[in-house]
């Protein structure tokens, strides 16, 4: 038996044709959002499961890109303000690896917290990229709408205008808000994916 | 007047670079024109000190020189076509990453005409800006003209990106220098001699790892001239060379389409089915079209070629709406418009695989000259086939005295062979080059051919039963099919082990044909030549030999016996094509075949009792209408019989294969096995039975949770064979298992066995 199974085995690597090789998906809307976990600014452990039942924002930021400011002009406060005060879970996640722009220690996350005045729940540490890889982050900011569920129901950019300007806020479709309005009054999201733009994420090459 | 070289008021001139690597900061102001080159601002480079990165390090420059050339040029008499007029000027601008200057194609603009005005950015090495889609993150440069009273300015003419890898990610874009050249519109009314201020605030985005978001105001100085004028002395050829090299529209005609996951985009068209369409590549212009890290494969087809492409986030929540419009590069400079319409597929635009190295199997020509001849060798061994070469072999025995007559029987049981396999792979061949999607094994999917080859297997089995015998000395039970002696029954022997050898598909064989079949005609030919020479191989080699022919058993007395009892597999063999076809056509088509079965019998023992008989004529004559009627009602049974009455029986519950289904499953992170396979495919049958249909394998699959699907080809189905085409097979079996996430299946070997699956799917599902 385990000579056949070798047999077998030996004829496959024969006749194996470049499969296998694995690539980051993203995940996909309407589909359960897959589990995650990371170390947040004091080095607890946060999973995506624990906050079953509550809707997540995941926010992919990296806080020396353009655009990242851009919206950390106060746009992102405020979103991260009125959601959190919903109930809602907002999530920063930083996947620079260590020695790229954006890459952050804990507490270096809780300092730019503090004087951007910003409210997520937690900031995530992802400096392996694994999470990021994971979701399929692109940019940042790259933005993700979990529900209560755990359906990803929102996935792409923070708004609709593809820029690094302040002034094209006002013209912008706020996406994320949008999403988070018609997740709070039981509606399917409207717009439920859109383009990332920003910054690449800066992986571990 | 000549060129305003030093005539012109060295002021000031207006700036404004934002710097949002700082934070949105911007400034703005007068400040006096250096005539050095600018302070490349190192703080940038360091990123602590980014921030204190000082606005005044990015002050424009204008470049004097500029005039000067014009002089020298004007000079060597280069400028004497536009005389008086004055040369066109601009102001260089540098930022510590791009240099940057409107560039004109014209010393001078005409009334009523265009000029070509390029934005030349000339980016410091490591660092890129962007194209119109700037791929998985970036932003495109973009262009705002202050024009005078009458001009107007037209889109970009976007000359064709790089792509550029940034981790996982991949951006498009440019590096080093790139012109971006814009038309301009002269109104008629322009006025001769004058000068005119073409101004133009650029926002581009430069990045190296960190992107720096920049903004300029550029200006060109333009006089007007009546005539067309020279091209300009120093951009003139630039320009022009990037509008010349611009991706061409309406050369290629395309149409795109969503399917099974993937978005399909087939373009028609000369370039296409060029040597450059082993580098194809489609930049999109909608962002949202494509996931832009995902390699795009190539599959070439009689009159262009079809890219398949990983669909991007907009494929997630609904259909893609045409038009499809983007550059398709064929690498090296060459690149057209493509304007695709959304709809079904041109099959001339597919069908021949891969270009270059065959497929995604990616066997060399020698490696597939070995697989098919060991292949080859292999088929020998097969059920359909064993029966009539041992037979032929045993004959030939009796030559072991005959050496010579042995090897001219050797001989030409090769050219049988090779005939028949050449015959049917030019077949195969240009059935691909009509577009229609055909593999190993194709003849059988149809059932005229099937019913042909159960007939055949059933005289074969009758003449092995002794109720006639071939051959043109009968000399009584003994010799049978293998006649004696003849070079003709040789040849003969070796086209029916073709023939019934196609339903088996040995091991190597699957790998070697779907390299043949998207080769060149020569190659594909050689191919299938090897594959001949393999299953001819072992009689020529016993015919040429005379120690191993005395070695084998004389013929005799015994050989009846073993003819009378190999005759049984070949009953077996019609009756399980009969099966087949009852399959393909459903139970009347069933009917109709027996009946000529049963003519076919008739004729054969009316036939032997012919050459027994001291009054051969009445049988022969009942004999020829026999087997006349068999054909008529073969022919009948063929024509009136359409695909259907296809009922699933497997122990293991399948569902169907569809694109979409699979699609449907692995998007919700399901693992799965898809099994391609044909009624008519021996070798999948023996899998599904030996391996697929075990309790233990069933019990694997649900443990695993993995869902079956089966893509059965036992008829013709481009779906199927599209599918086959796209991991570089061409018939089945094929066996793929996706695992949750993966991007590739894995192919899992072509004899199956119990154990060998259940490892796999255990492999596949991350323990859970």
């Amino acid at each position: 038996m385990l000579t056949r199974r070798h047999l077998g085995l030996a004829a496959a690597a024969v006749l194996l044709a470049g499969g296998g090789a694995t690539a980051q998906t993203g995940p996909v809307i309407g589909q359960p959002a897959p589990d995650f976990s990371a170390q947040d600014a004091d080095g607890r452990t946060r999973s995506l499961k624990q906050y079953r039942g509550k809707t997540v924002v995941l926010e992919w930021t990296n806080h020396d890109c353009p655009y990242v400011k851009k919206h950390y002009s106060g746009n992102m406060q405020a979103l991260q303000r009125e959601a959190t005060k919903d109930g809602v879970v907002w999530l920063s996640i930083v996947s620079s690896a260590p020695g790229q722009q954006g890459h952050i220690t804990g507490e270096q996350a809780k300092q730019l917290t503090a004087s951007r005045k910003g409210s997520p729940t937690a900031v995530l540490l992802d400096p392996s990229g694994a999470v990021g890889r994971l979701y399929g982050a692109k940019t940042t900011p790259h933005m993700f709408v979990i529900n209560a569920q755990g359906r990803l129901v929102y996935a792409g950019g923070i708004d609709d205008v593809p820029s690094n300007k302040v002034e094209d806020l006002e013209r912008a479709k706020p996406l994320v808000k949008l999403a988070l309005a018609d997740v709070k009054a039981g509606r399917a999201v409207a717009v439920p994916a859109s383009k990332p733009y920003g910054c690449a994420v800066k992986y571990k090459p | 007047m000549g060129a305003p070289v030093r005539g012109r008021r060295p002021g000031v001139a207006d700036y404004e670079i934002r710097l949002a690597d700082s934070g949105i900061r911007r400034a703005r102001g007068k400040q006096p024109l250096l005539n050095e080159p600018v302070h490349q601002g190192p703080a940038l480079l360091n990123r602590s000190d980014r921030r204190e990165f000082r606005l005044s390090g990015a002050a424009p420059v204008r470049r004097l020189p500029v005039g000067l050339r014009a002089v020298a040029a004007a000079v060597t008499g280069a400028l004497a076509l536009f005389g008086g007029a004055a040369a066109a000027r601009a102001e260089i601008v540098r930022t510590p990453y791009v240099e940057a200057e409107l560039a004109p194609d014209v010393a001078a603009a005409a009334p009523g005409g265009t000029v070509h005005v390029a934005l030349r950015q000339k980016i410091k090495p490591g660092w890129h800006t962007y194209w119109r889609n700037p791929g998985d993150s970036g932003e495109p440069t973009r262009l705002a003209w202050t024009l005078p009273q009458g001009w107007s300015a037209g889109e970009i003419v976007w000359p064709t990106p790089e792509r550029q890898p940034v981790g996982p990610l991949v951006n498009y874009g440019y590096s080093n220098q790139v012109l971006l050249p814009v038309p301009i519109r002269v109104p008629a009314d322009a006025r001769p001699g004058q000068t005119v201020r073409l101004a133009a605030v650029a926002d581009w985005l430069v990045c190296e790892e960190i992107c720096i978001p920049e903004q300029v105001k550029l200006t060109l100085d333009l006089p007007v001239a009546a005539g067309p004028a020279a091209p300009h002395p120093q951009h003139g050829a630039a320009v022009r060379q990037a509008l010349a090299a611009a991706p061409k529209p309406g050369v290629l005609t395309g149409v795109a389409a969503l399917a099974g996951g993937r978005l399909k985009l087939a373009v028609l068209g000369a370039p296409a089915r060029g040597d450059g369409a082993a580098r194809a590549y489609f930049f999109p212009y909608d962002g949202a079209l494509i996931d832009h890290a995902k390699p795009q494969g190539i599959e070439r087809g009689p009159a262009g070629l079809t890219l398949t492409m990983v669909p991007g986030y907009g494929a997630q929540t609904g259909a893609v709406t045409g038009p499809v419009q983007g550059v398709l590069s064929f690498g090296e400079g060459e690149a057209y418009l493509v304007e695709a319409s959304v709809g079904s597929l041109p099959a001339q635009a597919a069908g021949l695989g891969a270009p270059g190295a065959g497929g995604r199997s990616g066997l060399g020509l020698p490696l597939a000259l070995g697989f098919a001849f060991l292949g080859g060798l292999i088929l020998n061994l097969m059920p359909c086939v064993f029966p009539v070469l041992s037979m032929k072999a045993a004959a030939l025995a009796g030559h072991a005295h005959e050496p010579r007559t042995a090897r001219v029987q050797g001989l030409a049981f090769l050219a049988g062979v090779l005939t028949t396999f050449l015959g049917l792979a030019a077949a195969l061949l240009v059935a691909r080059a009509a577009g229609e999607t055909a593999g190993w094994g194709f003849q059988l999917q149809s059932p005229p051919v099937i019913a042909g080859l159960a007939l055949l297997m059933l005289l074969i089995a009758l003449n092995l039963s002794g109720v006639f015998h071939l051959g043109e000395s009968v000399q009584g039970v003994g010799s049978g099919l293998s006649g004696r002696g003849g070079a003709a029954g040789a040849f003969f022997t070796g086209v029916l082990a073709v023939a019934v050898a196609a339903p088996c598909t040995a091991p190597f064989m699957a790998a070697a044909m779907g390299y043949a079949v998207v080769q060149p005609t020569a190659v594909a030919l050689s191919v299938f030549a090897a594959l001949g020479l393999g299953l001819a191989a072992p009689f020529v080699l016993v015919s040429f030999t005379p120690t191993l022919l005395r070695r084998l058993p004389r013929p005799g007395a015994w050989m009846e016996t073993l003819q009378r009892l190999l005759a049984f597999p070949m009953y077996a063999t019609a009756a399980w094509l009969a099966w087949i076809f009852a399959r393909q056509t459903g139970v009347a088509g069933l009917a109709e075949l027996f009946a000529a079965a049963w003519l076919v019998a008739l004729a054969a023992w009316l036939f032997g009792r012919s050459q027994h008989s001291g009054r051969p004529l009445p049988f022969r004559i009942g004999a020829s209408a026999a087997a006349l009627l068999a054909v008529a009602w073969l022919g009948v049974a063929a024509l009136g019989a359409p695909g259907g009455g296809k009922a699933e029986s497997a122990a293991l519950a399948a569902e169907a294969y569809t694109p979409e289904r699979l699609a449907a499953l692995r998007a919700e992170g399901r693992p799965v096995f898809v099994n391609f396979t044909a009624d008519w495919c021996v070798t999948c049958k023996v899998n599904e039975r030996v391996a697929l249909s075990s309790a233990e394998v069933g019990r694997a699959f649900e443990r695993t949770g993995v869902v079956y699907l089966k893509a059965d080809w036992t008829n013709r189905d481009p779906v199927i064979a599209a599918a086959l085409s796209e991991h570089g097979r061409a018939g089945v079996p094929l066996y793929l298992l996706y695992s949750p996430g993966a991007d590739q299946p894995r192919i899992l070997p072509q004899l199956l066995t119990t154990g060998a699956v259940i490892k796999a799917l255990e492999e596949a599902t991350p323990s859970t």
